[in-house]
């Protein structure tokens, strides 16, 4: 059995308003695994990756990254910590005016000497690597194309290879087809398997779609109200879980 | 709550009118002398009085339940609804309004002294047309003195701005509520910056050029660095503005590498605000030319102080030249920075 590579213990998030987003939620991560989390929206689903990798900083509980308490760190430790973390987004998030190519060096922007980075500057090795990601995402010919230019599911597929140029460990994904049409949706979710399959990356992604998670997830577990519901295999979600983590009236949808 | 707050803007506006109108009834029925006029404690103290007269006299109006202008103003939507329809004019406060312009506009016609009389006096008419004349009849004889000035007053605003850029651009980021808000430290820094740059930005740059001829003599340095300053505190506000509204998701994903926060401004930053910076930059300096013009009228240098300097000695031909010379720069950099910010949009 492949080693633990991520232990949430106790996570609690109190967001400054008051708002309770985390109320105390455990549950381990495994290398090599494609972890999903389902949950309404307002469960808290985001607020736990952002935990993570250090963009929220958790009000109570542990994180434990290869045995490591990653809670509380100082200001360099985190950008250390979250460099060997790759996230993507629902929106993206590329620099529109950049090409492909330059928004997936951003990725290495960690381990570019600040001045280089300022003027452009990045070694041959990040150039390599990037484009060498870009090909695994399929759109290495788009290279050198202004990242506005390309469509939605092209621009999630850059944001992976982005996310891959840091070198991470872990890859969280925060509902990264919600905003796509439900044919690229596939493409996208397909090349993250892919990374998750061919380099061993370890995978946590939010998702909204219970098809997909039965699909795409070795595991999965749902937050209801920012507390651990359910935690399995996705092959078990039957009828009573799914009303009880989305509610008595929900009727599930389907991405085909 | 929200009521108190409705009724104190009511009693302040409303009561402000009332002091207004009692004001001027009791300037007209007493014609008081200059010297009561300049007595500033017995005036403030009537003013006040008459404030809190009329704030009262607006207490109980609002307990009869009569809308005056302030209701009408500061009402929550809602409650306007309500109201009978009566024609406008009829209610008090169009009333209220109607008398408030009215009166405002003959005191204005007094104060301003103006009269029909003196627009159409014989004497004026004829040195106005003279001087008019005298400027459509250009000496062009000077025109070579004119461009090299106006050429001293584009470097002028051109220096100004470029100086400007990066100061603004660095102080864009500290006044910048998204970037800064966060804790109190920066907030408070903030805040300093903003309440300074708007002191500065409020004081008209032919002040800080006065200013500034006093401190490095009369020319074109003096008239350089009161558009600089000028400038900094506009640009630096144009700029924060931008700041301010930049998207969070690319700053996200760029933090999120593990970048660091000088890299997560120029990469994520940067890139979104660079265009309308660039609009912002080139407009400054179009406004830079024609300030640098009036700025040189009080010795800041370039066609101003030529302007000046004819002026004086009642030259209105070569005055003439001058304002042409004026009018086509403004106007070509004028056309040309429009056209230049249509095409980076
Ligand atoms: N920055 C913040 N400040 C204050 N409250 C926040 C912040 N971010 C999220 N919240 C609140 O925390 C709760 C959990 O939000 P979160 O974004 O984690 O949910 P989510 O499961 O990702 O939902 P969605 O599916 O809509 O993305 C919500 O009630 C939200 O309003
Ligand atoms: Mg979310």
């Amino acid at each position: 059995m492949s080693k633990t590579i991520l232990q949430v213990k106790d996570l609690e998030k109190t967001y400054e308003n008051g708002v309770k987003a985390l109320k105390g939620v455990s549950f381990d991560v495994k290398e090599g695994e494609f972890l999903v989390i389902i949950g309404l929206s307002g469960s808290g689903k985001s607020t736990l990756l952002r935990c993570i990798n250090n963009l929220h900083e958790p009000t109570g509980g542990q994180i434990l990254f290869k045995d490591r308490n990653i809670t509380r760190l100082n200001k360099k430790d985190s950008r250390t910590l979250r460099s060997e973390i790759g996230m993507i987004f629902q929106h993206f998030n590329l620099i529109p005016r950049y090409s492909v190519l330059k928004n997936a060096l951003t990725g290495a922007l960690y381990r570019t000497p600040i001045l280089s980075s300022l003027f452009g500057f990045f070694s041959q090795e990040d150039k390599d690597k990037a484009l060498n990601y870009l090909d695994l995402v399929g759109i290495k010919e788009k290279a050198h194309v202004r990242a506005d230019q390309l469509s939605g599911g092209q621009q999630q597929r850059v944001s992976i290879a982005r996310a891959l140029t840091q070198g991470p460990q872990i890859l969280l994904a925060d509902e990264p087809v919600a905003s796509l049409d439900p044919a690229t949706c596939h493409t996208v979710m397909d090349y993250l398997k892919k990374v998750n399959r061919e380099l061993g990356l370890t995978i946590i992604c939010n998702l909204h779609f219970l098809s997909l998670v039965r699909q795409y997830a070795d595991r999965v577990i749902a937050l209801k109200e920012g507390k651990l519901v359910y935690e399995g295999d996705p092959k078990n979600i039957d009828q009573s879980w799914f009303e009880e983590i989305y509610g008595e009236s929900a009727k599930e949808v389907h991405v085909n | 709550m929200k009521q108190a707050k409705t009724l104190i803007r009511c009693i302040l506006l409303d009561g402000f009118i009332f002091t207004f109108l009692a004001l001027v009834a009791l300037v007209v029925s007493i014609q008081p002398t200059e010297e009561t006029m300049l007595k500033m404690g017995n005036n403030v103290m009537i003013f006040f009085g008459l404030w809190a007269l009329g704030g009262v006299l607006v207490f109980i109006l609002q307990k009869a339940k009569i809308k005056t202008l302030g209701n009408i103003l500061f009402d929550p939507p809602q409650a306007l609804t309500a109201q009978p329809d009566k024609h406008w004019t009829m209610s008090f406060w169009g009333i209220e309004l109607i008398v408030a312009f009215i009166v405002a506009f003959i005191t204005g016609l007094n104060v301003a002294h103006i009269s029909i009389y003196e627009l159409t006096d014989q004497d004026g008419l004829v040195g106005a047309m003279k001087v008019f004349g005298a400027l459509f009849d250009p000496n062009w004889t000077i025109l070579p003195k004119a461009i090299l000035a106006v050429i001293e007053t584009i470097f002028i605003a051109f220096m100004a701005t470029v100086f400007a850029v990066p100061v603004a651009f660095v102080l864009s980021f500290l006044c910048a509520k998204n970037i800064m808000g966060s804790n109190p430290v920066s907030f408070g820094i903030y805040a300093t910056l903003r309440t300074i740059l708007n002191v500065t930005r409020s004081i008209e740059p032919l002040i800080w050029a006065i200013v500034f001829s006093v401190w490095v003599g009369i020319g074109p340095f003096a008239g350089m660095l009161a558009l600089l300053l000028h400038s900094v505190a506009s640009l630096a506000k144009n700029y924060s503005e931008l700041v301010e509204c930049v998207e969070e998701g690319p700053i996200e994903a760029i933090v999120a590498t593990g970048a660091s926060s000088l890299q997560v401004v120029w990469f994520a930053v940067v890139p979104q605000i660079i265009l309308p910076y660039t609009a912002f930059t080139i407009y400054r300096w179009d406004i830079n030319v024609r300030m640098a013009t009036i700025i040189g009228l009080v010795g800041g240098g370039g066609i101003g102080t030529m302007i000046m300097q004819y002026q004086g000695q009642a030259m209105w031909e070569e005055v003439g030249c001058l304002v042409f010379v004026i009018a086509f720069v403004v106007w070509v950099m004028d056309t040309t920075s429009a056209y230049i910010r249509e095409a980076i949009k």
